[in-house]
């Protein structure tokens, strides 16, 4: 059994050693570059959100790379995630030939652990929950990496692009928990703790929809680009959170739900509550502006939007709302980016100056 | 006499000023990039050597989609985003300006401002319906010089309903009203309704709107457009003196701000006009990320690389 699945950011790594525990080997898709979108869109239905362009696209590119099983995340809430696995499905049949399809976070954990898994891999329901027990400490390592390459690029953003690769390298091999451990360890070893963030950094909260927040690709680096601006870049989005929502032991899950409650009572759908409260939490931290970004049409973010906007003018906190589809040019996306961080500079500037003057007033 | 320049490069125009120490505007020019930016940026710049004779320049400045290529060009000590650069000038003219309206070539932005600071700012996103590019075109199609398109608005007895969600419909819709036999003025006037509705509703959604208002980029020369957002808006639109080339106005003030602080400028003077430039571009194969990656050699030596995401090419100038 070869399996493939779509890239999904560094996360990646997480679930394809997870595929790998599970005994089946993995064909990986190359990543995910332009011709992968093309291939995509020529399938795709035209208005349909960009992350299923990017996904079927990397699909098909398994496929032609020898997979015979095809593995795809689904939901079963409110937005137009919950129908992509039927139309991938039609689509992946007209296109392959033979392979098998699963729509894998479609099922209850009972029914994951127990029947789905053990049958589709052929192995004992306990092997299934070591190998997802490994994959929430494997995606929480991810977090922890994420975390750290943040801040590592305000720091020295050269340094951190060796930084990057060396600990990509290290999460590869950590497959074991032991294997785990240890490069957890290293990991912390890599990265400078001593080193603070200097006061004045500009802090942006990045919030939106979890494919386009998490996949550099789908976002034009986003994150990288705003490093390389000096921008400490906050976002509580991951592979890991989004699994925990799965077990139903998310409790940022909670606390984000009530974080949004003044502007958003209810999910709307997709992770338009989770995007709200954190873009409200961000703020309350002390953000200076917010990065809203979501493909283009997508139902719940543009209802998100609309709190988002009552939001940034309650606390007075610039907003920057970026819808992604594949006509995105990155030079567009930069000029905005770019535009955004000079007025929250100019901003902070503004700000800070009568704070240090009403201080001399007191002494 | 020292003075400070400023470049604009657009999508469809190119712009440029001299100014002095006290933002005093000595030259300006504004000619079509037409596709060309390298030979629309080396007569701009011939063109304003010409309108300067007896002055230095100690300092220039670029902007506009192409400003990292004119930056490259020229030599320039600050290479700034359109929205700052018309910020900084518009402040500078009008301290107590709330809201600047730009409409460009290719997009539109709303910039926000309070006690002259930027502070919020927005710009259209996925479709550029309604900017100078369409209203050309449209100009064109009809037979009018775009520099009477606007009067045309005002000839106009009543407005029609144009759809302007869209060129493409936005140009149907204006074929079918003239078929039904409605007059080119009331269509035009229609036009400029259905892109400031269209401005309001999707660049400026949900922005707090306060007067002062100013009107700058390209299209604010179509006075049938200006009036219809004081219609839409209720409230006096002003067209500031320099409205063409106030983005190359905050270019020019940018490197001033640059200048006084470090002293040194690197501007390659005037000669940039005679020198040779070619930009190629080539598909990087080291890894399937495939980038294209952009190269602007002057006289045969490479001085810019940019497009690849891993830093290898862009790194290496």
């Amino acid at each position: 059994m070869k399996v493939a699945f779509p890239c999904f950011g560094y996360e990646t790594i997480s679930l394809k050693n997870f595929v790998e525990n599970l005994g089946a080997q993995v064909c990986l898709p190359p990543p995910l570059t332009e011709k992968t979108l093309s291939l995509g869109t020529k399938y795709s239905p035209e208005l349909i959100c960009l992350p299923f362009k990017i996904t079927l696209g990397n699909l098909i590119e398994g496929l032609r790379a020898g997979a015979d099983t095809l593995f795809m995340a689904a939901g079963a809430r409110k937005c137009r995630f919950g129908y992509y696995h039927y139309i991938q499905e039609t689509i992946l049949r007209q296109v392959g030939n033979g392979h098998k399809f699963y729509p894998i976070s479609q099922y209850t954990p009972f029914e994951f652990f127990f029947r789905k898994m053990p049958s589709i891999f052929s192995v004992s329901p306990v092997r299934v929950i070591t190998a997802t027990y490994l994959l929430l400490q494997h995606s929480a390592l991810i977090e922890r990496f994420r975390n750290y390459i943040r801040k590592a690029r305000i720091l020295d953003f050269n340094k951190s692009r060796a930084q990057e690769k060396h600990a990509l390298e290290l999460l590869e091999h950590a497959k074991k928990l032991s294997q785990i451990r240890k490069t957890k360890e290293a990991i912390d070893k890599l990265f400078d703790k001593t080193k603070i963030i200097p006061d004045n950094t500009i802090k942006i909260g990045l919030v939106g929809e979890i494919y386009i927040m998490l996949e550099p690709f789908a976002n034009h680096d986003i994150e990288k680009e705003l490093g390389k601006m000096g921008v400490w870049v906050w976002n509580q989005r991951s592979l890991y959170r989004h699994l925990k929502h799965l077990l139903h032991i998310d409790h940022l899950g909670i606390k984000y739900k009530f974080q949004a409650s003044p502007y958003l009572k209810d999910s709307p759908g997709g992770e338009a509550i989770n995007t709200v409260g954190e873009a409200r939490s961000f703020i309350k931290n002390g953000a200076d502006g917010i990065i809203h970004i979501y493909p283009f049409t997508c139902m719940p973010e543009n209802i998100a939007f609309e709190a988002l906007q009552k939001m940034s003018d309650d606390y007075s906190v610039p907003l920057l709302s970026l819808s992604i589809d594949e006509h995105t040019s990155q030079t567009g996306l930069l000029t905005r980016l770019e535009a955004f961080v000079d007025l929250l500079k100019r901003r902070k500037m503004i700000t800070q100056k009568p704070k240090i003057q009403n201080s001399k007033i007191k002494t | 006499m020292d003075a400070y320049l400023g470049i604009d490069v657009g999508s469809i125009s190119t712009k440029g000023v001299v100014i002095t120490k006290n933002n005093h505007v000595i030259a300006q020019a504004y000619l079509r990039t037409q596709g060309k930016p390298v030979q629309a940026i080396k007569e701009l710049i011939k063109n304003l050597q010409m309108q300067t004779n007896n002055t230095k320049i100690i300092g220039a400045g670029t902007t506009g989609s192409a400003r990292r290529l004119a930056g490259v060009m020229i030599g320039a000590d600050v290479v700034k985003n359109e929205i700052i650069a018309h910020a900084l000038a518009s402040s500078y003219f009008h301290p107590d300006v709330k809201t600047i309206i730009e409409i460009g070539g290719q997009d539109s932005k709303i910039i926000l401002l309070r006690d002259g600071i930027p502070i919020d700012f927005a710009m259209n996103n996925v479709c550029a319906a309604g900017t100078g590019s369409f209203l050309e075109h449209q100009a064109t199609r009809l037979g009018i010089p775009i520099e009477q398109f606007g009067n045309y608005a005002l000839q106009a007895k009543t407005g029609v309903t144009i759809a302007g969600r869209c060129t493409v419909f936005a140009e149907s819709d204006m074929v079918h009203k003239a078929q039904l036999g409605i007059s080119t003025e009331d269509i035009i006037r229609g036009l400029c309704d259905a892109i400031v509705r269209n401005y309001l509703n999707t660049v400026a959604k949900g922005k707090n709107i306060q007067p002062l208002i100013l009107f700058q980029g390209g299209v604010a020369a179509n006075i049938g457009v200006k009036t219809a957002f004081e219609r839409a808006l209720n409230e006096q639109v002003i067209l500031p003196e320099h409205f063409l080339v106030m983005g190359a106005i905050g270019a020019a003030i940018l490197a001033q701000e640059y200048v006084s602080e470090n002293k040194t400028t690197k501007f390659a003077g005037f000669r940039t006009a005679d020198i040779k430039f070619i930009t190629k571009a080539f598909e990087c194969k080291d890894c399937p990320n495939s980038c294209e990656v952009i190269e602007t050699f002057r006289e045969g030596q490479i001085i810019d690389r940019y497009g690849d995401r891993c830093g290898k090419w862009s790194e290496n100038t």
